[in-house]
């Protein structure tokens, strides 16, 4: 019932669109309510269809997931206004994306939400804008083909794609798999498929940017990893050198590539691509029993606090025009409440404690600890702690220097309601970690 | 509830200060001065819960555990029974006279900070950093402990970058030269130092929980774990690194000179006390079997410590420099006295730590001050300024001869405790660090000599030697409670005692 309601008011929203903006935005936002009390009553795809279940764990992402949409909708204006019924498709899909338990349904799946990005991207307004876009459609066609051929070969020795029936143990497998996952990989943005996403996060609009960069990573993350669970189990060797490998590769080479940023939103791009690499971490880890907490953690952790910094950013551009750092001097005085917002998450990004992006972290790189890769953990703790560096550079630029103009940015009522929402998960996640550990983990 | 309130409560609610109180900035710092006070009878009340629980209703079996135990249970929240993670609160006599000191120290804070500019902000974020330090000394959680721990670096990084000196660094990064004002240079290598030696500890505390099971220090025992030697240097890394000790301490002289004076005191006065709090909790407490294996690096640390900063601080000009590196010199002392893993070690470091703290803050205050006044911070440019601020110059001169141990007050006590204990522990040798009291005098006395005394310098002649009475009543405070407790250690000795009873008390 929920897919349904949200696929219906994703058709129904543009008439809206031309004449009444606020009228859209309502729609989409009883939509978002409706699909979540449906979800609540346990009736969601797998009312309807088979291949799809709902557990708790799912629950609590597809909740995190419709708030976050609403979030973004809430905040739209001006000719961001198409992006309404594409979340509305979105978060339909990756409900689908979520729930299912089926592999051929993953793939497929895994390719909507990809067609869905494409068109996200395709508000072109400027040069870069289409620069961006370009970038994102050929990484993602490129990704599509490696992901089929992997795809093809895993199917000639399978009997079942249910998660649970597939045959694992086959002769080309391990082969299947691992072209599968480097497919996989650029829609993930590691290291070294993040080419694309450097540049595509930062050229396309901010809001299209916060949910390619948070919604459909976590997302594909969470799904990744039930998708794969059975094939990390079977291969723990290569499970724990592929994984850690990229893990340690991605943030490293993204930590340092976002330290000579002067674009913001590059910054908080190669943030991006670092945020993966922790994210690997409980992947590498998978024979612990907290790497699939750990997993869903950081995703939903992380689908507040990245999409939140984008939308910040989306308002600063628009109404302040900033683009590199030294256009966000003085921002703290001339925009308190953006600013606020910004460097709470900013914080949480960093993982400073009580924030979702700490707890997140913990838990993660606890798997990581639990399955016995403590040095990874070191480094990766290591990584996470110098990244702090270039989010203090950005409140450095917020808070402790003077402003050029003194003209005051004002934050629109749909605006501040989307970041207090966003800040409500930040935090309610910072604090209680007892739903998402108690929805994975049964004692 | 009330303990867990005085832990959140200030974190949420300190925007909320600063949103109501921004049109009338003066109301702020009643606020906060309430608001401290009353932390400061909550954490006597638990102090007497502590010292004579017998006095008190408690339960049978909770009274049977504090008897056991030592610690007072003031409850647990935010459960979570798959990762055993849990908010437990649960303080002793330790952590009780750590609160103590850091409520007592905002308390005074207030006073000396009473015409700081941007009053709103300065005192919302100052509640702000009461509850994570509160935290850090009343939760027995491990991961709990270290969130607290990171949190308090948040308004730290604020309070040094906004309100902190002026002045302009230049530094090279790959090539790249950024220019910034030495505050905000100060407070992000503050924040980045520590948060990166924070990351060892980290692991080292996941660590803990993987090898036994348990989140609460309470419940761990050392005899469980398989790698005792590699957890233990991983968590004194973090330590270490906020003590600070020798290889680790350059962040402090930077971030103590520019932050705010009345910062610098919560700074030297808490926040080094979170290093050597956990050097006691984590390490001889947690490990004690492991730290007699690895006691006589600590002591090495500590003696390097001690003398490198010494002369260091003999060396320097800049009189907040010399202050700060005094403070470091101390600290290494409290590092030498941990490492003795006696009772009368421990007794000896937490009576210097409490020492420490209110002998440094009347120097870090003054020195502030003077620099305020004559807008220079080089000694040998001040002089003769008995003859214009003869309080500021009493005050300075007291508490510089405590810090180099003059008998009668609080730096006695705890200089000679500390050498008494060492040498029962590791011998005659150990008779050197009586040296560090030579170092002490020659920097302090040097720097009366150069800045107190001698020829009023043009600087000093033109200055204007104003001092508010709040600022005043503050330092009068510390000259009490460095002579009161300087001729009558007992009231620390004794809560010492009950902190460290398990060692066999006398």
């Amino acid at each position: 019932m929920s897919f349904i309601v949200l696929i219906a008011a994703g058709l129904i929203v543009p008439i809206f669109y031309r004449n009444n903006i606020f009228i859209a935005k309502m729609i989409a936002l009883i939509a978002f309510i409706v699909a979540a009390y449906f979800i609540y009553q346990g009736n969601s795809l797998n009312a309807i269809f088979p291949y799809f279940v709902m557990n708790k764990a799912t629950m609590i992402m597809e909740f995190a997931l419709l708030a976050t949409l609403a979030a973004v909708s809430l905040a739209l204006t001006g000719f961001e206004r198409p992006l309404i019924a594409q979340m509305l498709f979105l978060a339909g899909v990756s409900l689908g994306l979520l729930e299912t338990n089926n592999f051929f349904i993953y793939v497929v799946l895994f390719e909507v939400i990809a067609i869905i990005s494409y068109i996200l991207v395709a508000n072109i307004r400027n040069f870069y804008n289409a620069e961006g876009a370009i970038k994102a459609f050929i990484a993602g066609a490129v990704a599509s083909g490696i992901i089929l051929l992997g795809f093809a070969l895993f199917s000639f020795t399978t009997d079942s794609f249910n998660y649970a029936q597939m045959n694992v143990s086959g002769k080309f497998t391990l082969i299947a798999v691992a072209i599968m996952l480097a497919g996989i990989f650029y829609k993930l943005t590691i290291v070294p498929m993040h080419g694309w996403a450097a540049d595509a996060y930062s050229q396309v609009n901010h809001a299209a940017a916060a949910i390619l960069s948070g919604v459909i990573k976590s997302v594909v993350l969470v799904a990744t990893f039930k998708a794969f669970y059975k094939f990390m189990i079977a291969y723990p060797v290569a499970t724990v050198l592929i994984f850690s490998f990229f893990a340690i590769l991605t943030m490293t080479l993204a930590n340092f590539m976002a330290l000579f940023q002067k674009r913001v939103s590059k910054i908080l791009a190669y943030s991006s691509i670092a945020h993966s690499g922790y994210a690997l971490i409980p992947f590498a880890a998978a024979a612990s029993v907290f790497s699939y907490a750990g997993v869903l953690y950081y995703a939903i952790a992380y689908i507040f606090m990245q999409t939140s910094v984008f939308l910040i950013l989306n308002d600063f551009r628009r109404e302040a025009g900033v683009k590199h750092l030294h256009d966000l001097k003085g921002m703290g005085k001339r925009a308190p409440l953006h600013s606020l917002f910004f460097t709470i998450q900013l914080f949480s990004l960093a993982g400073i404690p009580l924030l979702a992006g700490f707890l997140a972290k913990a838990v993660a790189f606890y798997a990581g600890v639990d399955a016995g890769l403590w040095p990874i953990v070191l480094v990766a703790a290591l990584n996470s702690a110098l990244a702090v560096a270039y989010y203090a550079w950005i409140i450095k630029h917020l808070y402790f220097d003077e402003a050029k103009i003194n003209s005051t940015v004002k934050m629109s009522a749909g605006s501040l309601i989307g970041q207090l929402i966003l800040l409500a998960g930040t935090i309610y996640f910072g604090i209680v970690a007892a739903d998402v550990i108690n929805s994975t983990i049964t004692v | 509830m009330v303990a867990v309130d005085i832990i959140f409560a200030p974190i949420f609610l300190s925007a909320l200060v600063y949103f109501l109180t921004r049109g009338a900035q003066h109301i702020t710092k009643y606020v906060a001065l309430a608001w401290f006070v009353v932390l400061f009878i909550i954490s006597l009340n638990w102090l007497n819960q502590i010292m004579h629980p017998e006095s008190y209703a408690f339960a049978p079996e909770v009274l049977q555990y504090i008897k056991a135990t030592g610690f007072l249970p003031l409850g647990e929240f935010l459960s979570v029974p798959a990762f055993g993670f849990s908010l437990t609160l649960q303080i002793d006599a330790l952590s009780v006279a750590m609160l103590l000191l850091t409520a007592g120290l905002l308390i005074l804070v207030v006073f000396t900070s009473w015409e700081e500019k941007n009053q709103a902000a300065y005192f919302s974020l100052l509640i702000l950093f009461s509850g994570p330090i509160f935290g850090v000394f009343m939760t027995t959680n491990v991961l709990w402990f270290f969130m607290f721990w990171e949190l308090t670096l948040v308004p730290m990084l604020f309070l040094v970058g906004f309100w902190g000196a002026e002045g302009v660094e230049i530094k090279k990064v790959f090539n790249v030269e950024i220019k910034l004002p030495s505050k905000v240079y100060a407070a992000i290598k503050f924040f980045l130092y520590t948060h990166v030696f924070a990351m060892f500890m980290f692991v080292g505390f996941f660590l803990l929980f993987k090898q036994t099971g348990y989140w609460d220090i309470t419940l761990i025992k050392e005899a469980t774990l398989a790698t005792p030697a590699l957890i233990w240097w991983l968590m004194f890394l973090g330590f270490a690194a906020k003590l600070p000790t020798f290889p680790f301490h350059t962040w402090l002289p930077d971030a103590h000179v520019q932050a705010p004076s009345s910062i610098s005191v919560l700074l030297a006065g808490v926040l080094l006390k979170m290093g050597a709090y956990g050097l006691i909790r984590f390490t001889v407490e947690l490990l004690p079997a492991t730290t007699a294996k690895f006691a006589m690096w600590m002591v090495v640390l500590g003696l390097a410590t001690t003398f490198f900063a010494g002369l260091l601080a003999v060396y320097e000009r800049h009189i907040k420099k010399m202050v700060a590196y005094s403070s470091i010199s101390h600290m290494g002392l409290v590092v030498v006295a941990v490492a003795t893993m006696s009772y009368d070690g421990l007794s000896a470091a937490l009576y210097e730590m409490i020492g420490h703290a209110l002998v440094i803050s009347p120097l870090f205050l003054i020195a502030g001050w003077l620099h305020h006044k004559t807008h220079t911070w080089y000694m040998d440019e001040m002089g003769g300024i008995m003859k214009y601020a003869p309080y500021a110059s009493t005050t300075f001169i007291l508490a510089g001869m405590a810090a180099l141990g003059l008998p009668g007050t609080m730096g006695f006590v705890g200089e000679l405790t500390i050498i008494i204990s060492s040498v029962k522990a590791f011998g005659w040798w150990i008779a050197v660090i009586a040296l560090a009291g030579f170092i002490s005098a020659g920097y302090i006395i040097w720097a009366v000599r150069r800045a107190i005394h001698g020829e009023p310098s043009e600087i000093v002649k033109k200055a204007n030697f104003h001092m508010s009475f709040p600022e005043k009543f503050a330092l009068a405070v510390f000259s009490f409670l460095i002579v009161y407790f300087g001729v009558n250690p007992q009231p620390i000795f004794d809560i010492a005692n009950k902190a460290f009873s398990f060692f066999g008390g006398m």
